[in-house]
């Protein structure tokens, strides 16, 4: 069990507080953006909302409905963007958008893994498949993915890969008769 | 009334009886071990489990799909617990509370005892949502059957905003930011009363609208692979687990919290899109304020375990009173049930009981059957269950994506629901990285088309005039509920900015 006195223990302390500190202002900045867009996507909802066609009275138009969102969206992307100024947003923003956290951003091991990942991703869903067998667009991609993330040794990713293609690709076209992508 | 228990009572043994052949007792026993197992497997959860499977039950019957999307329903939440226990993470969002006691039991070596209590609590919270849903459901139909467009779009926009209310905690307006998102996704394609094309900037396949399961798919599926496998947290499962079953005195003694968890976690479930993890945070947090043993909770004690285990299993019956009755679901995971019975042709609703007598006790006999193998199987896979979650989340996770893919393609046969689903997953990890819950985009989505016809058609009916609904009960009580909500959402918002700017303008540059 820790100690609190323990010095390993309070630097692991330390270390929480640091990453929610910076996870907290990273959230206030992004909440004044998202607060921004939230306005800009609003005011376009609402602009493409008028130009829908009103065929008996505005009541029932195909665009009523949307337009509201619309509204909506701007209320909300005003209360989001003012909430988060107030809390500090802008100088959060500025802190962030420089050059030296960009820096740290693209070393840091979580983005790195998410950017390997989507891309994995992107070349599964968009390059392989409809252009090579399912089973084999699947045991590309599995062995790609298990490699890079070094999910076990190599042998084993290329035995889990083959097999687990082959077996998804078997059970849904043999048993639920699904047809594959 | 006689009369009407009588052809109730009829009903309900005649579904049951249905339910008893040996291909659904069979259908129901595996879905419910899977369930179990997806459940344990921390990044695995109930909601991904059923986007990932609905569409692979079309091809089946109805009965033999039902019993194994709500068997995997069932197990998938009790699963939960087995990993919250034994290396406190909770398997699925439902057992995070479970883990502040089942830990530190399972540290003292009762992670077998633990394990016990959640799986016999989580039986008595089937037990409690079972009869909860098979006596409210009638009289909730009755009310549903008053219900007219005005009231249909104020419990639209009622569903989604108290879902944001409730799965932000301090910052409800990211639920609601989320929950009208929600809705502007289902305004995508053709409009329903005049088949205008809305927002599908000239490409063919939007005119079709985003489809409910991909969508489902994107944001339970892909972007939980993305958030499970951003970073590399190493796990240790304890050593031995000890004893399994508790003693006839310790379970008689958890039967009081088991009847307030139950209670709340059917209360819970009937609120639209709350879901499991509410209902088993809030009865635990009323449990530890209101037990005799509240001050036990968090250091190791049985109660704690046991109030969390059965509200979150509660919940599924209280999730299914509205999804059964105004087809507005209860949780994430009843979401995905419900897209299920849609694909089968079952539109639940007021007229449920008319179209389909019987349903409401299929539902209830399938899971009361599920329950009672979840007790079975829950004891049995304790001890195994240690070898199971030795399976590395890196292994595991990348497997999943596959099966997205087949899940988004099965229901339309088309490449660009694989992509949809991409989209919203890619959108969901954005999201949930800044906090915005998923709940609320889901029920958006499912509850948008409602919203929007049932607005235009009451402004229709009464000419653009907001007087009627001054002489609708139901639909003032709504009105009054999402102002409420508003008033609310608010001023927690202002506060929850009030006390984060604080501590920044103290603090020294």
């Amino acid at each position: 069990m820790e100690k609190r006195g323990d010095p390993l223990f309070s630097i692991l302390l330390i270390k929480v507080d640091n990453y929610m500190e910076e996870k907290n202002n990273f959230v206030v900045a992004a909440d004044l953006i998202m607060g921004v867009l939230l306005i800009l996507f609003g005011g376009s909802v609402v602009r493409a909302s008028l130009k829908m066609k009103v065929y008996k009275t505005f009541l029932d138009a195909p665009g009523f409905f949307p337009l509201l969102l619309g509204i909506i969206f701007i209320i909300l992307g005003t209360i989001i963007a003012v909430s988060a100024i107030r809390r500090n947003g802008y100088t959060q923003m500025k802190r962030i958008f420089t050059r030296i956290s960009f820096t740290e951003l693209f070393k840091s091991i979580r983005f790195r893994r998410v950017t390997a990942l989507v891309a994995l991703m992107v070349l599964y869903i968009f390059i392989l498949i409809g252009r090579v067998h399912f089973a084999l667009a699947t045991a590309i991609y599995l062995f790609l993915t298990l490699f890079y993330l070094k999910s076990t040794t190599i042998i084993k990713i290329i035995i889990i890969s083959i097999i687990t293609s082959l077996a998804i690709s078997g059970v849904f076209t043999m048993f639920f008769h699904i047809p594959l992508p | 009334m006689l009369e009407m228990f009588l052809q109730e009572s009829t009903l309900f043994w005649t579904s049951f009886s249905s339910t008893l052949t040996l291909l659904n007792l069979t259908v129901i026993m595996v879905a419910v071990v899977l369930g179990i197992i997806i459940g344990a497997i921390p990044g695995l959860t109930a909601t991904m489990a059923l986007a990932l499977l609905i569409n692979l039950t079309y091809g089946v019957e109805f009965d033999v799909a039902i019993s194994f999307l709500l068997g995997i329903y069932v197990g998938a939440i009790m699963g939960g617990c087995y990993s919250a226990i034994m290396i406190n993470i909770p398997g699925t969002p439902a057992a995070a509370a479970t883990a502040l006691d089942g830990f530190i039991l399972a540290k003292q070596g009762k992670g077998g005892l633990a394990i016990g209590t959640g799986v016999i609590s989580s039986f008595m919270g089937m037990l409690v949502g079972i009869v909860m849903l098979v006596f409210l459901t009638p009289f909730l139909y009755k009310i549903a059957l008053k219900f007219g467009q005005w009231e249909f779009f104020l419990l639209a926009v009622f569903g989604v905003m108290i879902c944001g209310n409730l799965s932000t905690g301090t910052y409800p307006i990211k639920g609601w930011i989320v929950g009208f998102l929600g809705f502007f996704t289902a305004m995508i394609g053709l409009d329903q009363i005049y088949a205008f094309p809305r927002f599908t900037f000239g490409y063919l396949q939007l005119k079709g609208g985003i489809s409910l399961i991909p969508a489902l798919i994107g944001v339970f599926g892909i972007s939980e692979i993305l958030i499970v496998l951003q970073e590399q947290i190493p796990y240790k499962i304890l050593g031995k687990i000890g004893r399994i079953v508790p003693s006839w005195k310790a379970i008689r003694s958890l039967i009081p919290t088991a009847i307030r968890s139950g209670l709340i976690g059917v209360g819970i479930g009937a609120v639209p899109g709350a879901g499991e993890d509410i209902g088993a945070w809030v009865a635990y947090d009323i449990g530890k304020r209101r037990s005799k043993q509240g001050a036990k909770y968090g250091t190791g004690c049985l109660e704690g375990v046991a109030a969390a285990e059965t509200a979150n299993n509660a919940v599924i019956g209280g999730a299914m009173i509205p999804l059964l009755t105004l087809a507005i679901p209860g949780s994430p995971p009843s979401a995905m049930f419900l897209a299920a019975i849609w694909l089968h042709g079952v539109r639940p609703g007021p007229m449920l009981p008319i179209e389909h007598p019987g349903f409401l006790y299929l539902i209830a006999s399938t899971i009361f059957l599920a329950s009672v193998f979840m007790l079975i199987y829950g004891l049995l896979l304790a001890k195994p269950m240690a070898t199971i979650l030795k399976i590395k989340r890196e292994v595991l996770m990348p497997i999943i994506l596959p099966l997205t893919v087949i899940g988004a393609f099965a229901g339309g046969m088309r490449s660009f629901d694989i992509k949809v689903a991409f989209a919203f997953g890619i959108f969901g990890y954005i999201l949930r990285q800044l906090d915005y819950p998923m709940a609320p985009l889901v029920l958006g989505i499912i509850l948008g088309p409602l919203a929007d016809i049932s607005f235009r058609q009451a402004l229709m009916q009464s000419r653009g005039s907001l007087i009627p609904l001054l002489g609708r009960p139901i639909g003032l009580i709504l009105l009054a509920a999402i102002l409420l909500i508003i008033y609310s959402g608010i001023r927690r918002t202002l506060e929850y900015s009030r006390e984060q700017h604080r501590p920044n303008t103290l603090k020294p540059e």
